[in-house]
This record gives structure tokens, C-alpha cells and sequence, in this order.
């Protein structure tokens, strides 16, 4: 016999290795495609901040829908309560989100916040909006009052008509305000173009926005523009204590620049469901800006500092009331809206606390002092709520002190 | 020898073909031809060392050949076991190989298992299902199996082991020897060439046990190659016409039953008249005997090449009286402890 | 032997003297059926059939009684919606058996697949029949993914007759507050029920991969459950959020999806995407044990 007759044992080792080639496989399935997305080195003409500023401000805003991730590394506590109760916008707190946006571009809109098993939907037809939450079938329906709802309707059809009123400062073409605002944001900041990237598989320029003050909590502002439609598809905010992740990012995962289905921007309260109704007023336009009359601070509300180390502080404030109190009422309170001092940092706030041109219908139902309690630490001179970002002091005689300076500014003007 | 040799005469022409018929040698061309055909059964240097590094089987060479009745016999824990999961594909050698009707194992299992069937270290069914059902399982299994025939085909293997009263009775309801009978009938599920039964007397009653002697015969008398595999010598001795014996991992000695009984060390016991015993032993000594002893009257001593007619012609020469002279040769199971130095377990 | 042997045979019985290694056709689908058969005649898996069954019959009872009461509409996941629309206690029960009934399940069913025949010695004839071990392990995760399957259809046709009857079919709100007719929310429903059913494929995989390595079949099965466990604790671990996606649980409550007011299709086909990538690496990683594996019970 020889050894060719021998039958071949074939080898264990040779079949063990199939499932490591498989295994190999498989991750390379899942790793490849973001590393290929993230080697291809996106070509688009080079552009100044000041033309990419223009096109922002000219270009119409366009029909989208699209999945958003919103990642918050505040460095707050962590509120297991989230976990919980399902779709809840108190989880835009910390960790991440998935939210669903629709838009038709125009008037009607919807914003899905995504739980396992649960939504929180902001759903805004013109001067309406509903917010739906599944997990406990609650809608909320936010409407203008009457008088409200005419000068809304006529303010709209002078849109429609290209006729809006004149508004302190006039309203400049796109090109002029765009130069304002970058002069504006000048006065503080640095404005440069970032690399050119790719957000949800689409070519973007990117605005870097540094604050020239040091002593500001805020390391630099990233804004990725999508180069064709000149929308906003991922924005970075960067805290000058972390260098190795954004504090805050929100961006596109997935977006389609199509009109969403009829359906889906249509909302009518479910059957069954517990609807409560709420009338906003709507804000005079001349309080809408700030900037433009800084003179006009609302009574008990007083800024110190400039640009981005800006300190405001509220006084007389009955905080424990308030905190227990109604989305309502904080939309009453003197100059709501966070004001920090630069458009910039205004326009932050304003995308992470989702408002609309309505009032503010998307306010949470923040619930309770228990999560005050677990989001601020006691100081000797209140309470002290310090983020990543953004600092406030509550202090026992009823000012707020809120600025995007490190918690020690804050307690040292106290 | 070929397989044809001795059996080949009682084959029936429907059951099964003649063993060393024109079948080729497969694409082995290397391999003897003769041994393909002759051998239902070889394997060369197999063994099979534990992940635990105990040597179950350690190099051993099988050659049963075609239409014989193999008894493979030893303690337990000799490895015949083992040896038998190697032959079936259930248990991977750790070198060596083996050959089951010319086929290459395990690699040629699905070629050739289907011409073999087996009891295994005992049956095992599914407890809840019955016998017929269990059958069914099986022959469901067989991807070779025509489905057409399979209630005939399992009715006749319940039949034929006598176990059609409790085809529909459920498995677990089964004694020992039923169980041990449905373990021979999905042996007989289908007409098989080679038939390896690994202690099928394990649980029987000595009825039982002469019933599957009785059974092995039969098979064997209609051309079926049987590799029979016992710990108690004694209830397969009989069927077998050869022998292979297993101690320790080791093939220590196989081949035709009848030779292995005549090469085994006869012993010659002579016995004289009183005074002449110390005469006779000197007769004995001189005729070139070993191990010559003295017991009373009586002499015992290895006969070895030498002839008894020559023991009692030179004692006779020799004017002594010759009272009795006896040879005995040993029975296998002397055999078997003379070649491992260990008794058979009866114990089991 | 060749076929001129059968062939000059010539006999009657020559059907019996087919050439023995051809595999006759629907050999397949014979031992499918036989192992069909094993599965679901088996009185355990019955009995197991039935509990799971109960589950959506005792919840339904137990909403039905409180449904007056301060208890009304109160609970987790969708066992509030279940008494305005008995639709929703499909997807109620389903969430409840999710994280430990159904793991159970694969865990009795996959353990007792190849642990279960090696510990009875059944296994040793099967392969000796023979029965291809590739083939063998296919046949068995097809019968263990009925099974699954089978088990999924018992909860939601329960969950779908028991609150019919409690609770009456409505149309159906989905979580985005849309209302859609009853028959698009029972194909939704259904949507929901075949995505749990193929997100389980997963751990079915390393259930049969883990019925492999042992001869115990409890073994096998608590190794399964605690997978899925494991998987579902380390999904909560925010420290641990880089491989969340990769979890085996982490894309078992997308089933959510079907009752947004739009499906995502994305977010379904990479939960499936993952669920069929544990599946190549368990069940190569279970091949490869089982076509080596010395099979000595």
C-alpha cells in the first residue's frame, strides 16, 4: 500500500476555518461601507464662509425627510428615568436620540422622536401643532387665538405675497443679511470653512465657527451644509473641555429631498386619546430680536459680559413653582427664548430646544423637581446645574444666572 | 481467502450480490484489489488517542473478510467500542485508516453506510415514540431509502426480531431485551452487505442470547458479512468463524477461529503407576517436555511440537505402565488470558 | 456496484437493490417531515406550544377584569392601548414573551436538537444510517426555526382571538398618532409577528451552535437563554454603546417600526442585516463543530 492510498482525514483545522472566514466576512460586511463613505474624499469647488453664508440665506427651503441622531455628552448625571417612559423628549438630555423628520419645506412639518416601542411626534401645520406621545396617548394640541390666528394668516399671505413688513432694521437681501450675520458673528468668533465631508451620503461644506474668548465653555461650532440645497445637515458643537468628541451633535443619518406622503404630515387626534388644548400667543415681532435692540431686555433680565462668555441672569424668579408649573407658563416668562448675546450661540439654543415660529408647542412636559434634583448639585450659593456646554446657578435668593462659561464664573457673580 | 470461499455457495441471488464480484477498486487503483473485494472490513494502523490523552485504540489493522462472522472480542474498555465508532464515521481516528466494503471511512459514509447496519453500544430510540415509529424515524433519515417500502420494509424487520406485537408500544415501555431487538431491526431495516453489532447480547436472557446467535447465523448463511462484538466470549464463540481480540488498545491476535483454538500451547497429563512416576518424568524430560510436574500419580507437562502418540510410545518403550494420557488443549478464554494477562469481565 | 448488476438482475424487487448510494429524490423533504413529526409530537413541546399560548390568554383576562378599574390603561409597552383595541394584544403578548419566554423556547428547542439526541444515543444512529452531518444540522435548524415560528403564530393567534373577543377589533392608532383602518392594522400586526419571528434566527443560530459543543441539553439551553439575557443587560450599558447595534437583542423591539406612520425599511433590513450576520458566524461556527465532532454517547 502507498500512500496515495490512503484516504485523506480531511483536516479539523481546515473546517475551522470556515467560520473564521465567514466571521471576517461578516464584520468587513459591516465595517466596510462607512470606511469606504469616509475615504471618499468628497470634491467641491472651494467656497469663502461668506458665499457658503449667501447661498444659506438665499436658497429656499426645500421638502426633506430624513432620520436624525442627536447625541448629547453634556456630562449630566444620568437620568434612568428615560429608559422608562418611552419616547420622551427629556432623553435629548444625554446619550442619543433618533428623531424622524418630515417637511414639505414650507408650513407643515413632522418630528418623530423614536423610543423602543414608543414616539414622541411634533406634528405643525401652519399655525397648529400637535404633539402626540404613544406612551401615554396624550395629545397636546397648541393653537393661536383667534386675533392671533388673523395676523398670523395675514403675516403668511404677505410671505406668500413677498411682501413682508418692515421690521426693525429692515429685512436685507440674502447676500446682505448673510454679510450682517457673519459680521456679527465675527465680532466674537472666527469663521473658517472645515474640511469638505460627506453627511448621510451627501456632499457638505463645513462652517467652523471659534470663539476668540478663551474663557467660554464653547471650543468651536461645526456646521455641515449640504452643497446642493444649502441645508443644515449636521451640526457640532464642541466643548473647549473635550477635544476628542462633539458635546453635542445632531446630523442627518438618512435624508431623501422629497415631499413626504400627505399622510404623514396630516394629524388628527387619535380616538380615545386625551387631548388638551392650548392657546399661544403669538410674540410680537418686534420682541422676536434681540440683537437688534439690545436696549429692549425684558423687565428683571440683565446680561453681563459680551459675545460668548455673556452672562444672563433672571431676578425674582420663583423657581420651585416654575419648575412644577406648565410648558404655559415658561412660555410666559420674560425673554424665554435662552439669550446668550451672539446669533451664533442664539441659533445653537435654538436647534437643540426645538421651537417653532408658533410660540414654543414643543416645550416639554419637563416633569418634576425630582429631575431637577438629580440634574444640580447643591453649592453655597443655590443650586448648580454645570454641562459640558452650558452653566446655571440657581441661587436661594431667586436669580437664574445661565452662560456658556465654566460653573465657577457663575458662582464667583453670584 | 475470499469471502466466497466458504459462503458464497448459500447467497441467494435477490438478497445480495456475490461478494468479490466485478465491482471495481473504487479510485483507489493503488489498493489491492484482492483486499478490496475479499475484506468487508480492513484498517491499517488505527488509532485513536482521547482529547484526554488516553490511547483508546492504538494502531490496530481489522481484516474481516467478506461473508465471515467476525467475533471481535475483550474486556471492556479494550476499544473495540471505539474501533467501531471509527469503522461507522461516528468518532474520527486520530491516524490510520479504515476501509468498510473498499469504501474509505469516514469519507466515504454516505456511500457506503447505507449497505451496513449497526447496533452501536446499545440501542437508543426516541423513549416516546414506538418502535414501528422510531423505525419510520430512521428509515426517514436514509436518503437512500425508497420511501415506498418503508412500512414493509420496517413491518418485516419488526417481524424478524419479534417485535411486531409491540410495534405501536412506546419505546420507554420496552424491557432491556425489546429494546435490545429493535436495535437489531433498524439493523435489518434494509438488505445490508456488512452488519456490525456491538454487544447484541448486552441485556439478554440466555433465550434472548441463543435467539441472536441464531439470528447472526442466519444472516451469515445468507451472505451478510457480521462483525460482532462481545465482552463474554462465550455466548458469540460459537457463531464465529473468526476471532479478533482486543486488550488494552491493541489488536493482540485475530484470524480464523479454528486456527486460533489449534495455536494455542496443548498440555499433556500422563498418568503411571505409583512408583514409576519419578521414571516417567525422566521419560518425559528426555523426550525434550517443559515445565514437567509431579502431581501424585499423575505428570503435567507442555507437549509443545511434540506428538502424543510419541509422549505414550516412549514411555511404553521405556517397560512403565501407561494408566492414562490426556491432551488438552485451551479453551479461547485461556487463550485470551494467557495473551493479556486479564480474565474476562463477568461482572457486566 | 454498478447498475448493470441491478440491471441483469432483473428481478421484481429490483426497487430494493437501487444502487445504495443514490439518494432517492425528496429525501429532503422526507427528513424534514420526520423531523417535523419529532418536534411537534413531541408532548414537552406541546405542552410548550400551549403555555406560551396562555400568555396572551391570561393577559388578556387580567385586562379584561381590570378594564373598570383605576388599573385601566396602565402598564408597559402596549398593554394600555390592548382595552381600547384588542389588536394591540398581539404585540403586548409578543412583548412579553420577548426577552425570556421565547429565548426558552429556542433554548428547549435548539438544546434538544443535537444535545438532546447526542445524550439519548440517538444521534450515533442517526449519522450511522447515514445521515450527512451538514444535512443533519440544516434539517434540524429548519425544524427548530418552525418550531420558533410555530410558537410566535400560537401567542398572536391567541392574542388575536382572545382580544377579539375581550376587547373587539378596531381601527388602529399607531404610535405616531395616525389612525389607519383595522385591515391595514392587522397586516401590520402581521409584520410585527414575522419580524420577531425573524429577528429569533440569531439565536437560533447560537442555540444549535451551543447544542454542538455538549451532551447536555440543559446545558445547551441555559447557555442559549443567558445569551439572550446577556445581550439584553449589555444592551442598557451606555459605557457599551459602540457595539449596541451589533447585539443580538439590540434590534428586537424594532418591530416598532410597523406602527409608525411610515415604515422604515432601513431600520428593519439592518436589524435583519444583523440577525443574519450572527447567523453565518454561529451557524458556520456550529457546522464546523458538529462535521468535526466525535460523537462518543
Amino acid at each position: 500500500m502507498t500512500e496515495a492510498s490512503v484516504p485523506r482525514p480531511t483536516s479539523s483545522r481546515a473546517r475551522w476555518a470556515v467560520p473564521a472566514v465567514v466571521a471576517v466576512a461578516v464584520t468587513g460586511a459591516f465595517l466596510a461601507p462607512p470606511l469606504l463613505a469616509s475615504a471618499d474624499e468628497s470634491v467641491l469647488p472651494d467656497v469663502t464662509p461668506g458665499q457658503l453664508v449667501t447661498t444659506i440665506a438665499a436658497a429656499e427651503p426645500v421638502p426633506l425627510s430624513g432620520t436624525v441622531v442627536y447625541t448629547a455628552r453634556l456630562g449630566l448625571p444620568e437620568i434612568p428615568l428615560a429608559e422608562m417612559t418611552g419616547a420622551d423628549p427629556i432623553a435629548l438630555l444625554g446619550g442619543s436620540s433618533t428623531l424622524r423628520v418630515w417637511t414639505d419645506g414650507a408650513e407643515r412639518s413632522r418630528v418623530a422622536l423614536l423610543g423602543s416601542a414608543s414616539e414622541y411626534s411634533v406634528v405643525q401645520d401652519g399655525a397648529e401643532a400637535w404633539t402626540y406621545s404613544s406612551s401615554d396617548d396624550a395629545v397636546v394640541h397648541y393653537t393661536l387665538s383667534a386675533a392671533d390666528q388673523a395676523r398670523f394668516d395675514a403675516l403668511a399671505d404677505d410671505a406668500r405675497a413677498g411682501t413682508l413688513p418692515e421690521v426693525a432694521g429692515g429685512l436685507p437681501t440674502p447676500d446682505e443679511a448673510a454679510r450682517a450675520a457673519l459680521a456679527q458673528v465675527e465680532q466674537y468668533s472666527t469663521v473658517a470653512m472645515g474640511d469638505q465631508t460627506t453627511v448621510a451620503g451627501r456632499d457638505a461644506y463645513q462652517l467652523v465657527v471659534t470663539p476668540k474668548d478663551a474663557s467660554t465653555l464653547i471650543g468651536k461650532v461645526v456646521v455641515a451644509i449640504d452643497a446642493e440645497t444649502s441645508t443644515p445637515l449636521r451640526v457640532q458643537t464642541w466643548s473647549s473641555t473635550d477635544s476628542s468628541s462633539p458635546a453635542l451633535e445632531i446630523g442627518f443619518t438618512d435624508v431623501a429631498f422629497t415631499t413626504p406622503d400627505d399622510a404623514v404630515l396630516a394629524f388628527s387626534a387619535p380616538a380615545g386619546a386625551a387631548v388638551k388644548d392650548v392657546v399661544v400667543p403669538l410674540p410680537e415681532m418686534t420682541g422676536a430680536e434681540p440683537e437688534t435692540a439690545p436696549g429692549t431686555l425684558p423687565e428683571g433680565v440683565s446680561i453681563t459680559g459680551t459675545g460668548w462668555e455673556t452672562v444672563t441672569t433672571w431676578s425674582g424668579l420663583d423657581v420651585a413653582s416654575l419648575i412644577a408649573g406648565d410648558p404655559a407658563a415658561l412660555a410666559t416668562v420674560p425673554g424665554a427664548e435662552l439669550t446668550i448675546g451672539s446669533e451664533s450661540a442664539q441659533d445653537l439654543i435654538e436647534e437643540f430646544m426645538p421651537s417653532d415660529g408658533s410660540g414654543s408647542p414643543s416645550i416639554p412636559t419637563l416633569d418634576t423637581s425630582v429631575l431637577y434634583d438629580q440634574l444640580t448639585t447643591a453649592v453655597p450659593e443655590g443650586r448648580l446645574l454645570s454641562s459640558t456646554l452650558l452653566s446655571v446657578l440657581v441661587t436661594d435668593d431667586g436669580r437664574v444666572l445661565v452662560g456658556a462659561v465654566p460653573a465657577e464664573t457663575l458662582r464667583a457673580m453670584a | 481467502m475470499t469471502a466466497s470461499g466458504t459462503r458464497s455457495s448459500s447467497v441467494p441471488r435477490d438478497r445480495l450480490r456475490p461478494a468479490g464480484s466485478t465491482e471495481p477498486a473504487g479510485a483507489d487503483v493503488e489498493l489491492d484489489a484482492s483486499d478490496v473485494t475479499a475484506l468487508a472490513v480492513r484498517t491499517e494502523g488505527l488509532t485513536k488517542r482521547f482529547r484526554s490523552g488516553q490511547l483508546a485504540v492504538d494502531g490496530i489493522g481489522l481484516r474481516v473478510p467478506r461473508g465471515s462472522v467476525y467475533g471481535f472480542l475483550g474486556p471492556n474498555g479494550s476499544g473495540k467500542t471505539t474501533t467501531i465508532r471509527m469503522l461507522l464515521g461516528l468518532v474520527r481516528p486520530t491516524s490510520g485508516v479504515a476501509w468498510l466494503l473498499g469504501e474509505p471511512m469516514p469519507d466515504g459514509a454516505g456511500h457506503v453506510l447505507p449497505r451496513v447496519g449497526a447496533l452501536v453500544e446499545g440501542p437508543a430510540f426516541h423513549p416516546y415514540l414506538g418502535g414501528r415509529a422510531n423505525l419510520a424515524r430512521l428509515d426517514a433519515s436514509d436518503a437512500t431509502a425508497d420511501p415506498r417500502t418503508a412500512r414493509r420494509r420496517s413491518d418485516e424487520a419488526l417481524e424478524r426480531v419479534g417485535l411486531t406485537a409491540a410495534a405501536s408500544k412506546p419505546y420507554r415501555q420496552y424491557s432491556l431485551g425489546m429494546k435490545q431487538r429493535l436495535g437489531l431491526a433498524a439493523a435489518l431495516l434494509r438488505p445490508r452487505e456488512l452488519l456490525v453489532l456491538d454487544e447484541p447480547t448486552n441485556g439478554l436472557d440466555p433465550q434472548g442470547t441463543r435467539e441472536v446467535r441464531l439470528l447472526i447465523r442466519e444472516l451469515a448463511d445468507a451472505g451478510t458479512t457480521v462483525l460482532v462484538s462481545s465482552h463474554l466470549l462465550t455466548e458469540i464463540e460459537q457463531v464465529c468463524t473468526h476471532l479478533g481480540i482486543m486488550g488494552r488498545g491493541k489488536l493482540l491476535v485475530q484470524g480464523e477461529r479454528q486456527v486460533l483454538t489449534e495455536r494455542g500451547v496443548a498440555r499433556v497429563t500422563v498418568t503411571t503407576a505409583g512408583e514409576q512416576v519419578g521414571a516417567a518424568a525422566e521419560v518425559l524430560t528426555g523426550l525434550g517436555l517443559a515445565e514437567v510436574l509431579a502431581d501424585g500419580v499423575t505428570l503435567h507437562a507442555l507437549l509443545g511440537a511434540t506428538a502424543p502418540e510419541e509422549v505414550s510410545a516412549a514411555i511404553v518403550n521405556a517397560g512403565l505402565d501407561l494408566v492414562g494420557l490426556q491432551v488438552r488443549r485451551p479453551s479461547l478464554e485461556e487463550l485470551f488470558v494467557e495473551l493479556t494477562g486479564e480474565g474476562f469481565d463477568v461482572a457486566r | 456496484m454498478s447498475h448493470a448488476d441491478v440491471l441483469a438482475d432483473g428481478s421484481a424487487d429490483a426497487a430494493e437493490l437501487r444502487p445504495s448510494s443514490t439518494p432517492v429524490r425528496g429525501a429532503w423533504g422526507r427528513l424534514v417531515r420526520s423531523e417535523l413529526r419529532l418536534v411537534f409530537g413531541r408532548r414537552r413541546n406541546q405542552a410548550l406550544l400551549a403555555g406560551l399560548a396562555a400568555v396572551p390568554l391570561l393577559l388578556g383576562l387580567v385586562l379584561f377584569v381590570t378594564r373598570d378599574s383605576a388599573l385601566a390603561g396602565q402598564g408597559p409597552g402596549f398593554v394600555g392601548r390592548v382595552t381600547g383595541n384588542g389588536l394591540f394584544l398581539v404585540v403586548a403578548a409578543l412583548i412579553m414573551c420577548l426577552p425570556f419566554l421565547l429565548p426558552l423556547t429556542i433554548g428547549i428547542a435548539t438544546g434538544e436538537a443535537i444535545a438532546g439526541e447526542a445524550s439519548s444515543g440517538t444521534l450515533r444512529y442517526l449519522l450511522a444510517v447515514p445521515v450527512s452531518r451538514t444535512r443533519l444540522l440544516a434539517v434540524k435548524a429548519v425544524a427548530t426555526m418552525t418550531f420558533v415560528a410555530a410558537a410566535v403564530l400560537a401567542i398572536g393567534l391567541v392574542a388575536l382571538a382572545v382580544g377579539a373577543a375581550f376587547f373587539g377589533l378596531t381601527d388602529v392608532t399607531l404610535l405616531s398618532g395616525t389612525t389607519i383602518p383595522l385591515a391595514d392594522g392587522v397586516l401590520r400586526v402581521a409584520g410585527v409577528a414575522a419580524y420577531v419571528t425573524l429577528s429569533l434566527t440569531g439565536l437560533v443560530a447560537v442555540g444549535l451552535f451551543f447544542s454542538t459543543l455538549t451532551e447536555v441539553p440543559v446545558g445547551a439551553m441555559a447557555a442559549t437563554v443567558i445569551v439572550a439575557i446577556v445581550s439584553a443587560v449589555l444592551d442598557t450599558l451606555p459605557q457599551l454603546a459602540a457595539i449596541h447595534p451589533a447585539l443580538l437583542t439590540h434590534h428586537w423591539l424594532d418591530f416598532a417600526e410597523f406602527l409608525r406612520v411610515e415604515v422604515d425599511w432601513g431600520v428593519l433590513s439592518s436589524g435583519m442585516a444583523v440577525q443574519a450576520a450572527w447567523v453565518a458566524i454561529f451557524g458556520s461556527l456550529a457546522w464546523s463543530r458538529f462535521v468535526t465532532a466525535d460523537v462518543s454517547s
